[in-house]
């Protein structure tokens, strides 16, 4: 069955963005093998309602929320969602971008905050925070879900 | 096709970090998920200079299993060995780095040249129960950690007997039998319980023998130490409990380690002596047949439901229903040890039946015919069923309940005379 995978690269070759800096989610789609389908632009901290810019079945949902400005310095993209939720958005920005890719069977970035983890486990969305050229990671995953899918086992 | 397991007597191999955490001040890291170590751990007197369940894990999830977890395992063994004052680091690994492939060895064998020992042992579940893990951990130790030793200690014995933990009286009975050796004037040497650790393994490789109390739990260990080690061992399959029992035990290590026979026999006499005293003393609650159950049936590891079957039989005369072994003991090693269920005193034979399934147990137990009230002796899952039978009833192995044992034992003469305590205490209860 196909599914997506959103990966956080700067260069679309190796996962080397934490999730807190992506801006644009690189959507891979899953059938027999996997491919680029979709860049996803992460709407800009505070313009609520601008959320739209994607194909997100739950824009709704997210919109909802109200997009308070946790963070003073618009631009900050650098330091990422920090563990306590102390960074760019806070718990609830954290939440609106995870809620962006929650139609993604699993997410791939060099690094996932703490509020970001809990947030992705809520909505049963795998995590991987690794740093490896994409094509390696996405190698090891589909690997993985094709034999658990199938119920076949792990062992090599 | 998968099977349910109805009252499994043991645990998964990973169990074995109770074995670890019985040398003292030896650590297991575990490389295995969350959760592992709190389902293994029991409230058994496990706690002490390490926490009972608290232990450097790689706590591996997903992400370790489709990229591999021995980058954690590397930083968990170096954090570990920074953080954490212990004599031996025991790696154990459970099932899903096994399963996904992860070379724990290689990443072991990468702190070769830390200060302290690192050794690892395989204690996947699909290999087998914490039994064949306890023989995993001992045989890292001797594989790893050993070498042969030039010079030997004249008189040095190494003793292996119970898997601690799993074994409620592990600890006694390990200090009853360095007793009862160092009587025969040779020199114990254990590696389990209160001040042995670390010291007591760098003396394994000088011994003149290994002594092996056990039906078949070690018997791999001992091959691999003759073989390595070059030291030659006894295989003494019944755990020695109350008089008969205990004498052969004496008069066989005697004889293997070439000491003098009247020694052995003054050493039985002695004790033999006393035993007997405190026998004929309660003659009179023995000999009247309305107290204790004619027949009795033994529900237990192997080790135990061999030990305490003889004893019953030979020394106090009671009649063996069928026993049961429950420790999931290897095929191959089932015959011999069915054999010495037929090695009884008064021509009695034993029936035995290697079977761990809870349910059929019990299923053969209410369709016995005791002769009237039966004795059974087993885990706590039996108590149940003998209270339905309104027969007497000692938790005697895995899993214990309503028992508390600190040091006691029930090996060797002092030993026999703790289990008919036991025995009786239980038995008088019924008519006061």
């Amino acid at each position: 069955m196909a599914y997506k995978i959103a990966v956080g690269s700067s260069d679309g070759i190796n996962v080397d963005l934490k999730f807190g800096e992506v801006e644009n989610f690189l959507i891979y789609e899953v059938t027999d093998n996997f491919k680029l389908i979709e860049q996803r632009a992460v709407p800009v901290e505070n313009d609520a309602n601008s959320t739209n810019a994607t194909d997100n079945e739950n824009d709704a949902n997210v919109s909802e929320f109200t997009l308070g400005s946790n963070c003073e310095k618009s631009n900050c993209k650098s330091s990422g969602c920090g563990g306590n939720g102390g960074g760019c958005g806070g718990a609830e920005g954290v939440l609106k971008k995870v809620s962006l890719i929650e139609d993604c069977r699993c997410v791939v970035c060099r690094k996932v905050g703490f509020q970001a983890q809990k947030q992705f486990e809520k909505k049963a969305i795998s995590v991987f925070d690794v740093e490896v050229p994409i094509e390696e990671a996405l190698e090891k995953i589909t690997y993985y879900y094709e034999k658990i899918d199938n119920h076949k086992t792990l062992r090599s | 096709m998968a099977k349910l397991l109805d009252k499994q007597r043991y645990k998964c191999a990973l169990g074995a970090m109770q074995s670890v955490q019985a040398i003292t001040r030896a650590l297991p890291i575990l490389h295995s998920g969350p959760g592992c170590a709190q389902k293994l751990s029991e409230s058994i007197g496990s706690s002490g200079y390490f926490s009972p369940n608290i232990f450097p894990c790689t706590s591996i999830n997903e992400k370790d299993v489709v990229f591999g977890g021995v980058k954690k395992l590397n930083s968990t063994i170096e954090n570990a060995l920074k953080v954490i004052d212990a004599d031996l680091y025991v790696v154990l690994t459970g099932c899903i780095p096994e399963i996904v492939g992860d070379d724990s060895g290689e990443v072991v064998s990468r702190f070769e040249d830390a200060d302290k020992p690192v050794i690892y042992a395989p204690t996947a579940g699909f290999k087998g129960n914490n039994y064949k893990g306890h023989e995993q951990v001992v045989d890292a130790i001797v594989e790893q950690y050993l070498k042969k030793s030039e010079t030997k200690q004249k008189g040095l014995v190494n003793i292996w007997a119970d898997v601690p933990y799993q074994d409620l009286f592990w600890l006694g009975n390990l200090r009853e039998l360095e007793k009862l050796i160092s009587e025969l004037g040779l020199t114990p040497n254990t590696i389990f319980g209160y001040n042995r650790g670390i010291k007591n393994i760098d003396k394994i490789p000088e011994a003149e023998f290994n002594l092996l109390v056990s039906p078949w739990v070690g018997l791999n260990n001992m091959k691999k130490m003759e073989r390595k080690l070059g030291i030659p061992y006894l295989h003494y399959k019944t755990l020695p409990i109350g008089a008969t029992e205990t004498s052969k035990f004496l008069r066989e290590v005697g004889k293997f380690a070439g000491v003098a026979e009247e020694k052995v026999e003054s050493v039985i006499k002695e004790h033999e002596d006393y035993y007997y005293y405190l026998i004929e003393r309660y003659a009179d609650l023995f000999l009247e047949n309305r107290v204790i159950n004619k027949q009795f049936t033994v529900v237990s590891d192997a080790h135990y439901a061999l030990g305490i079957t003889k004893f019953l039989a030979n020394d106090l005369g009671l009649v063996p229903a069928k026993q049961f072994v429950v420790d999931d003991t290897p095929k191959n090693r089932r015959e011999e040890i069915a054999e010495e269920f037929k090695k009884l005193n008064f021509g009695l034979e034993a029936e035995v039946s290697f079977e761990t399934d809870g349910f059929k147990i019990h299923e053969e137990i209410k369709n016995h015919d005791y002769h009237g009230y039966p004795l059974i002796l087993g885990g706590y899952y039996e108590k149940e069923v003998t209270d339905s039978l309104k027969g007497n009833f000692l938790n005697v192995s895995y899993p214990t309940q309503d028992k508390v044992v600190l040091d006691s034992s029930y090996v060797g003469y002092t030993g026999g005379i703790r289990l008919i305590e036991d025995i009786y205490t239980v038995a008088v209860q019924r008519f006061n």
